[in-house]
């Protein structure tokens, strides 16, 4: 089985180095039959890469200890579900898949694009097929997935404890993954413009779907994430602002501001070069971050195991930073455009401030994450730069950004009449000054929780009441309602798309303001019997159970609620015992609800479970959170999905015939 | 930045043949310090362990403590051992690394305590029970303090047991070692303290080193 | 009576122009942050919450990534009862943190100490934000400027944008025809 997985990972490597020379080739001497047997190549690649994982798939599944990764991330006793989860769970196995990822998306570049031109194409497949080189080199050689032992041990080890106690470690690498590979692909065709015939600017078209998709994945990614820091970690809070999570919330903000900056060169034509700039900042960034994960640069929950990977990272990022700017600092000069606005209160306007205030923040949690390092590397000392400095420094950012969410989408392209934007101003400003003032008089002492709130309702109304002013303009035609605003919203996907993505915003801003302002909390020893009050909940310890599975001993704790009198039920905190593990790993019990949860952790179990201590919680709007991302991920899923093919509008004067129709015909209103 | 500088050519004038291959050097120069900024941060990163932190106590005072031992209730107290070298041994029963030191612990304890060296071991976050189960089970014949509290861990800066101070005669902490410690590492330090050693102005330097 | 009337009327057109209503509203909203901001920070009152405060300052030495206030670690526990003890002892929350800083060092600090180069990380974010306000200031004056030279230049001589966006469309759909 190891054979089959290192010769399937070989043959990748090889495949690779002959996409990039035939891809290269093809494009200096004009070859267009190089260029499409490079994309070509991409589909054996897959197949190869998949092959390997599917070997490691197989060895995890059949306990193949031979193999140390095996031995290492895996056991008899462990169940099945997280047998599979360990192909990622760890550093070597998760190198496997971030290959197939990258595999997939090439194999996705050479379908896709399969009937392009080769000029278009090949610069994008040679820088593709370079990076999934760097990661196949990365894989065939210091990172050794199927390395073996020389003697097998009977079973394995099992997998870290804490990376199997939940299956949302299903989902959160492998959305992660598919966000940060896919930044290869406006990366390549970035640099593929440049590199061409002449610098062009036709990637930003070719591209935005992938982009968008890509954000939609980044988005999933970082709130399952969060989830699963929230209801596996049990410390009561979503956001740790440690050094990985940081490092996973950079490409996702340099891609939010390169979302809407594309939409100014699209229209406008302006801002070509910052445009490139992020295409390649945004690869790196997502560079980076896996740097920080695997080369042990900084201590986080996530850092894998030390490795002899880090200078290959290093270098990779180095030769990534210096191509991709390098090659803009020289060559995309020839494509400066003058910019041209009509009115600074404009869209164009807007789309520059949100380019400004993300680009601010990203600057500043990159700032903030690499200090530490910068302080240690000049003068030995050892500082920290935790939750703090980042809650001060990034608040104020965020509340901009909310005004701008809300304010943006109100601003007509190219300015417009003052009337009319103090018109569709009253609403969301009414909604927003009347919670403004109602929360006043209840008497809060936080001002930027009360401004947060006062900001959501206005980007929330706001973009509500965008999307509802074209569902009414089409019930005006006076065909069936629910059909025509439902057509209306599917129509102008890209639009409504973003739309919604600000009202999720605002929800997910409300989740959050709550959580952080209003939560309590409480340590509390309580005897088998005995009861205390929190937060208006009796909860009274009634005592401890083991559960003994196959790979773990659980203790349960029971913890009856009540509240009032009534009562509300049982949660069940517990603490996991692993035989790999020193210490206990705990799971919380969480009651959710729309308006709070009411989360319990046992942190300490003693004399048999007659005495427990416990950490209760209680997270005022949690749940928003999660609604209002899972809004966000629709809003970016209805905006990336595909026109059907329609017939050409009799507007327009350059129409050309349906048959081999790529782009949507329809120019989006408003 | 943002695309719009100097009025430089239009594209189609650009396109129309006029290929001056002018630089821009102030970007390529940006790109250039950019790189090497990134490069030195990045080896710095990969030449530390992020896992340790440093101790500021080292060269400082060793902090007082008081502390009975487990089992025997007798009263060991940092002061009274001024003047004698002194090696403080965190550990704990469910510690799994402490027990793969445990038999250095004793070699050197048996070597050394006639020269009036101390080794005082200190139970962290452990239940008496269990601790004492260890200790006759083991055979430890050094003396083993509780440490009610962690407070004497806590000020001694205890992150990751098992950990060991070196404390001079002058009551001062020559070194500390993270992690399990060595047969070798414990001679090294221990003779480094005592008369005759690096630690000692008066006495010939004995061949150490 | 009929300047009353007239009073009235213009006074009922004046609050009808939507500007006049925005601009209340926003006196409104702003009025409403000014009375949360006047009541000040809750003070700490009890014990409980000023240990809690420190303890937000200082970080786990077992779970790094989590303040000594929010770590569910043994160590942190005790942690919390030893700034405990100080707060009852009457100790500044200064003297405690100094005391855990004697014993782990500085990277104990859960934020950089505002003196010397650790105000970097404090200063630069506000550099950041006022540099790329001036820049993009800078940017939208030119631009603006352009525009408006633009204007006054006859329509036929500059390619609209709308055109520009149709030929991109023309050679984008060029680009996927071609064998």
């Amino acid at each position: 089985m190891d054979r089959l997985g290192r010769y399937a990972l070989l043959l990748a490597l090889a495949l690779a180095v002959w996409g990039l020379l035939a891809a290269v080739a093809g494009l200096r001497r004009q070859r267009p039959l190089a260029v499409e047997s490079a994309r070509t190549t991409a589909y054996a690649l897959l197949a190869a890469v998949a092959a390997a994982n599917g070997a490691m798939l197989a060895a995890l599944l059949s306990d193949d200890f031979t193999l140390r990764y095996v031995a290492q991330n895996s056991s008899r006793a462990t169940p099945t579900f997280f047998k599979v989860l360990a192909l990622w769970s760890a550093d070597d196995g998760s190198l496997l898949l971030w290959n197939l990822v990258l595999a997939g998306y090439l194999a996705a570049v050479a379908f896709r694009f399969r009937r392009y031109r080769p000029e278009t194409l090949g610069g994008a497949l040679a820088v593709m097929y370079g990076v999934a080189m760097f990661y196949l080199l990365l894989v065939s050689g210091p990172s050794e997935p199927f390395a073996t032992l020389a003697v097998a041990p009977t079973d394995g080890r099992g997998p870290t404890p804490l990376l199997q106690n939940h299956p949302l470690m299903a989902v959160h690498p492998p959305f992660l993954y598919l966000g940060f590979v896919g930044l290869t692909v406006p990366f390549a065709f970035a640099l593929a413009g440049l590199v061409g015939d002449g610098p062009s600017d036709r990637w930003v078209a070719l591209t935005r779907r992938w982009t968008l998709a890509v954000w939609c994945f980044l988005t999933v990614g970082l709130l399952l994430g969060a989830l699963w820091s929230y209801a596996v970690l049990g410390w009561g809070g979503y956001w740790a602002w440690d050094p990985v999570e940081n490092a996973a919330l950079l490409p996702w903000l340099v891609a939010t501001a390169f979302l809407h900056s594309v939409m100014l060169q699209e229209r406008r034509g302006m801002l070509r070069v910052w445009n490139l700039c992020l295409a390649v900042g945004g690869f790196a960034l997502a560079t980076f971050g896996t740097f920080l994960t695997r080369g042990n640069v900084l201590l986080s929950v996530h850092t894998f195991a030390t490795s002899a990977v880090g200078p290959m990272y290093l270098g990779f990022l180095l030769l990534v930073l210096a191509g991709g700017f390098g090659l803009i600092a020289e060559r995309a000069w020839r494509l400066r455009a003058p910019g041209r606005i009509d009115a600074v209160l404009s869209r164009e306007a807007s789309f520059v401030g949100n380019n400004l205030l993300l680009l601010t923040l990203t600057f500043v949690v990159l700032l903030g994450t690499v200090f530490p390092l910068a302080v240690e590397a000049i003068s030995g000392r050892q500082v920290t730069v935790g939750g703090p400095y980042f809650r001060v420094t990034t608040v104020p950012l965020l509340l901009l950004l909310l005004l701008l969410a809300g304010a943006g989408p109100l601003l007509p392209w190219r300015g417009g009449s003052a009337e009319r934007l103090t018109r569709r101003l009253r609403l969301p400003l009414g909604a927003s000054a009347m919670l403004v003032a109602a929360l006043a008089l209840r008497g809060p002492r936080n001002p930027a929780a009360v401004a947060a709130f006062g900001l959501a309702a206005f980007a929330g109304v706001a973009n509500l009441a965008e999307i509802g002013a074209g569902m009414r303009a089409a019930v005006r035609t006076g065909r069936r309602r629910p059909m025509a605003a439902l057509g209306t919203l599917l129509r102008s996907r890209r639009r409504h798309g973003g739309l919604l993505v600000h009202v999720g915003l605002a929800l997910a801003a409300v989740g959050v303001t709550a959580s952080s302002t209003l939560a309590h909390h409480a340590d509390l020893t309580l005897s088998r019997g005995a009861s205390a009050t929190f937060a208006g909940y009796t909860l009274r310890y009634e005592g401890m159970r083991t559960l003994r599975q196959p790979q773990r001993t659980v203790l349960v704790t029971d913890v009856g609620v009540a509240s009032d009198g009534h009562d509300l039920g049982r949660m069940t905190p517990s603490l996991n015992l692993y035989p790999a593990a020193s210490e206990p790993i705990g799971t919380p019990s969480i009651r959710g609800g729309p308006l709070r949860d009411l989360y319990v952790s046992v942190v300490g179990v003693e004399q048999a479970g007659e005495q427990a201590t416990f950490r209760f919680f209680l997270n005022p709007g949690v749940t928003w959170l999660w609604v209002g991302g899972a809004v966000m991920a629709l809003g970016g899923l209805l905006a990336v999905w595909p026109a059907r093919r329609r017939p050409a509008p009799p507007a327009s004067p350059a129409a050309v015939p349906p048959a081999r129709r790529r782009e949507p015909a329809v120019a989006d209103r408003g | 930045m943002t695309g719009g500088a100097q009025t430089g050519p239009a594209p189609a004038a650009a396109a129309a043949g006029r290929r001056r291959p002018r630089r821009a050097p102030l970007p390529v120069a940006a790109v250039v310090v950019a790189v090497a900024l990134a490069a030195w941060l990045g080896w710095a990163g990969l030449g530390r362990d992020p896992a340790a932190i440093r101790s500021p106590l080292l060269g400082r005072p060793a902090p007082e403590f008081a502390l009975r031992t487990l089992g025997t209730d007798r009263m060991v107290r940092l002061a009274d051992l001024r003047g004698q070298v002194v090696v403080v041994n965190f550990w704990a029963s469910w510690c799994a690394e402490c027990r793969l030191e445990h038999p250095a612990l004793s070699a050197a304890w048996s070597r050394f305590r006639d020269a009036g060296v101390v080794l005082v071991g200190v139970d962290f976050q452990d239940d008496h029970p269990s601790a004492l189960a260890y200790l006759s089970e083991r055979g430890t014949s050094w003396p083993v303090v509780a440490d009610p509290g962690s407070r004497t861990a806590l000020a001694y800066g205890v992150y990751g047991i098992p950990e060991t101070f070196f404390i001079g005669p002058d009551g001062r902490i020559a070194a500390k070692h993270v992690g399990p410690v060595t047969y070798d590492q414990l001679v090294r330090e221990i003779t480094r303290l005592l008369p005759g050693g690096r630690g000692q102005a008066d006495a010939p330097a004995a061949g150490r080193r | 009576m009929a300047g009353l009337t007239a009073a009235s009327r213009t006074a009922r057109a004046w609050i009808r122009r939507p500007a006049a209503g925005l601009a209340a509203l926003l006196l409104l909203a702003l009025a409403g942050l000014a009375v949360v901001a006047a009541r000040g920070p809750a003070p700490a009152a009890t014990p409980a919450e000023q240990v809690h405060a420190i303890a937000t300052g200082l970080r786990c030495p077992v779970c790094r990534d989590l303040s000594v206030a929010d770590s569910p670690a043994p160590l942190a526990r005790q942690m919390r009862d030893r700034i405990a003890e100080g707060v009852t002892a009457g100790k500044s929350p200064e003297t405690i943190r100094r005391e855990f800083v004697a014993a782990y060092g500085e990277s104990v600090l859960l934020v950089p100490a505002r003196r010397g180069a650790d105000l970097v990380p404090w200063v630069a974010p506000a550099l950041l934000l006022a540099g790329g306000l001036l820049a993009a200031v800078l940017a939208l004056r030119r631009w603006r400027g352009r525009a408006r030279a633009a204007t006054t230049r006859p329509p036929s001589t500059r390619t609209s944008s709308a055109d520009r966006m149709l030929l991109e469309r023309a050679l984008a759909r060029i680009d996927e025809e071609a064998p």
